[in-house]
């Protein structure tokens, strides 16, 4: 009994933090996205409906019958499309980096990663505002294309869902180079060596050997860019106008200027529910892939 | 010295080498440290071939250079004629058993064994059987659908072999292979190694710091030493005809007496003492090398050097006698307990030790 007792102390520190920075400002949100919407932008707190749901499909039109509204849909759609391509992305561009780095010299490997860290020590408002300078019409990369030649007009490119594209994969790359470094770093050389030793050629050391020993690290680093770049805001909000408007800039509206808390409230909900159905989806076949033999 | 050859003159290529290096060398750390050293070895087909020497000597470094994973600075290597210099490891006709196992751990024991056979892109059934074959080559039916990390350290080791024989090379390269398993494992794998070699018929070119090993189960072997090969010979060849005091020094147990020239064939020892030799050797100052073993125990008054007992080290099929002649010479001498313990010798002593001429290696100093 008193073994059980001195459990639960210990324990209570940690219960206390998840409890408090957990569950208590999501179970908010919850209660927050069943209420009913005030006159004035407030909620109204003892009445309940689940409208701020219904809203996200259906939209009342004049003579107050609901009628399917996908304006939401799309914008959900977008940003999966957006944060899928931005760990695609990311995926190609950071493999070869963190393969790369993982094969220098171990001295000039530290250097590297520190490297890497660099962009964290700026704001990332501030990382993505110069984008804007490089990307627009006249800016860096416009007028250089012009003085070579290669383009007559401007570029348009800000303002586009593929500048949004850019500045996501920029903003997100260290968070794919860095867990397929560490897998890569701890690989083992001579597993490589036997690779190449049984007539496996670069490409097919590659694949066969280096790849599947690597996908921890693929996987975690998928993770850690698909799952906030679901959720940007930033990027999106700074680069991509407002025709390519993202989830997290939904949701910021919502408690922003639209002071709609309910709706807002209900997206998230909506949002953490797609996250988690897609870790559990990878979940679930990773557990199948260990369990067959 | 019989059929042994000293690597320092160079050897002449042999059309039956199946492998032969011509004047390799290889440096480390932007030329400061010569790893591999000139080395001109020639391994004849199917030969059962050890590198042996301590540790930083180069024998991993020249198995490397022949496996590609290392290019040297100068030099050649030849498999079977074929001049592999410049070609990447993937397309050398060698197979290579790491010291560390390097099984894939992501692959099933027969994924890992198909591994070669699927870069080379053989049909589907042969691989199929030629696994099976691997499989009961190393012993190891039944466990093909396992992962490495549920097998032991020795199964590994087998996983491993399999693997590079399944390519069937002509020449399988063994990198201290067994040095990571206990002793008894040792054991069995050393004579699992040696029939495995006279099954396939496939040269064996093995790495190791382990004497009793290399004796165990080579038909030649090489002593290196700071990246140059001292000698190449046999088992007996090495051990009873060391052509170095180094050798002498590094293979097994042995007395090394400084001598003075007073004949053709004799020897004045620092204390005084003559000693008859077999052989001439060469120089007025030498290096007597005489084995423990080589020594006879004799009752004192009669023949032989008079000394006496200081320690008698006692491990049950012999004993070791650390004794002290005339004038404070330290000698060696192992005794096979024939008549059991109770005839051993104490400390304290007075015996005289018989060693006949045959029994003295004449050296350079």
């Amino acid at each position: 009994m008193t073994a059980g007792l001195r459990r639960w102390g210990l324990l209570a520190p940690s219960l206390a933090i998840v409890g408090l920075f957990v569950v208590a400002p999501l179970g908010i949100i919850a209660f927050v996205s069943t209420l009913d919407r005030g006159p004035q932008g407030t909620v109204v707190w003892d009445r309940h409906s689940l409208d701020a749901y219904a809203q996200f499909l259906f939209e009342r039109d004049l003579m107050g019958r609901l009628t399917l509204n996908t304006d939401y849909l799309r914008i959900f759609g977008r940003s999966i499309l957006l944060a899928a391509l931005t760990t695609v992305l990311t995926l190609l561009m950071g493999f070869p980096t963190a393969l790369w780095m993982a094969f220098q010299p171990p001295r000039r490997r530290g250097l590297l990663v520190f490297v890497v860290t660099v962009p964290f020590w700026t704001n990332l408002l501030v990382r993505n505002f110069s984008w804007i300078l490089l990307l627009r019409d006249g800016g860096v990369i416009d007028a250089a294309l012009r003085r070579l030649g290669l383009t007559s007009g401007p570029i348009e490119v800000l303002y586009t869902p593929f500048a949004t594209a850019i500045g996501l994969t920029y903003s997100f790359l260290p968070y794919m180079i860095l867990p397929i470094y560490v897998s890569l770093e701890k690989l083992d050389r001579r597993l490589i060596e036997a690779a190449f030793d049984l007539g496996a050629d670069r490409w097919r050391a590659l694949t066969r050997v280096i790849l599947p020993l690597a996908m921890p690290g693929v996987v975690a680093g998928a993770i850690l860019v698909f799952v906030p770049g679901l959720g940007a805001f930033i990027s999106p909000e700074l680069l991509g106008g407002a025709k390519s408007m993202m989830i997290g800039n939904l949701i910021q509206e919502q408690f922003g200027q639209s002071r709609n808390w309910p709706f807002g409230a209900a997206l998230a909900f909506v949002l953490l529910a797609l996250v988690l159905l897609a870790l559990g989806l990878h979940a679930l076949r990773f557990r199948r892939e260990r369990a067959s033999p | 010295m019989l059929d042994a050859v000293t690597a320092a003159g160079g050897v002449a290529a042999t059309t039956d080498a199946a492998v032969d290096c011509r004047a390799l060398t290889k440096s480390f750390a932007a030329g400061t440290v010569r790893a591999v050293d000139d080395v001109s070895l020639a391994i004849r087909s199917n030969e059962f071939f050890t590198l042996l020497g301590p540790s930083g000597c180069g024998k991993t470094t020249m198995l490397r250079l022949i496996a590609g994973f290392e290019t040297q600075d100068s030099g050649s290597v030849f498999v079977h004629g074929q001049k592999l210099d410049g070609l990447p490891p993937y397309r050398r006709p060698v197979n290579t058993v790491f010291q560390s196992y390097a099984v894939f751990p992501h692959l099933t024991v027969e994924e890992n064994i198909a591994f070669g056979l699927e870069m080379q892109r053989r049909p589907r059934p042969e691989i199929a059987a030629r696994v099976a074959e691997m499989m009961a080559l190393v012993k190891l039916e039944g466990l093909e659908k396992r992962k490495p990390g549920q097998l032991s350290g020795g199964q590994q080791q087998r996983v491993a072999l399999a693997r590079a024989l399944a390519n069937q090379p002509r020449v399988l390269l063994l990198d201290e292979p067994l040095a990571a398993l206990d002793l008894k494992l040792r054991t069995e794998m050393q004579l699992e190694l040696k029939r495995l070699q006279a099954q396939t018929g496939i040269t064996f070119v093995f790495v190791t710091h382990d004497q009793h090993e290399a004796m165990t189960m080579s038909d030649r072997i090489a002593v290196m030493r700071a990246g140059k090969v001292l000698q190449v010979g046999t088992s007996a060849d090495i051990y009873d005809r060391p052509a170095s005091l180094f050798v002498a020094d590094f293979i097994g147990d042995t007395n090394l007496l400084e001598a003075t020239r007073i004949g053709a064939r004799r020897f004045r020892l620092a204390n005084g003492v003559e000693l008859d030799a077999a052989e001439e050797g060469a120089g007025d100052k030498v290096m007597l090398a005489v084995r423990p073993e080589r020594g006879v125990l004799v009752a004192p008054g009669g023949e032989g050097l008079p000394g006496i007992v200081e320690q008698a080290v006692y491990v049950g099929a012999d004993t070791t006698y650390h004794l002290r002649l005339a004038g404070g010479l330290r000698l060696r001498l192992r005794d096979q307990n024939r008549d059991g313990s109770a005839a051993r010798r104490a400390p304290g002593d007075a015996v005289a030790v018989l060693i006949a001429p045959a029994a003295v290696r004449v050296l350079a100093p």
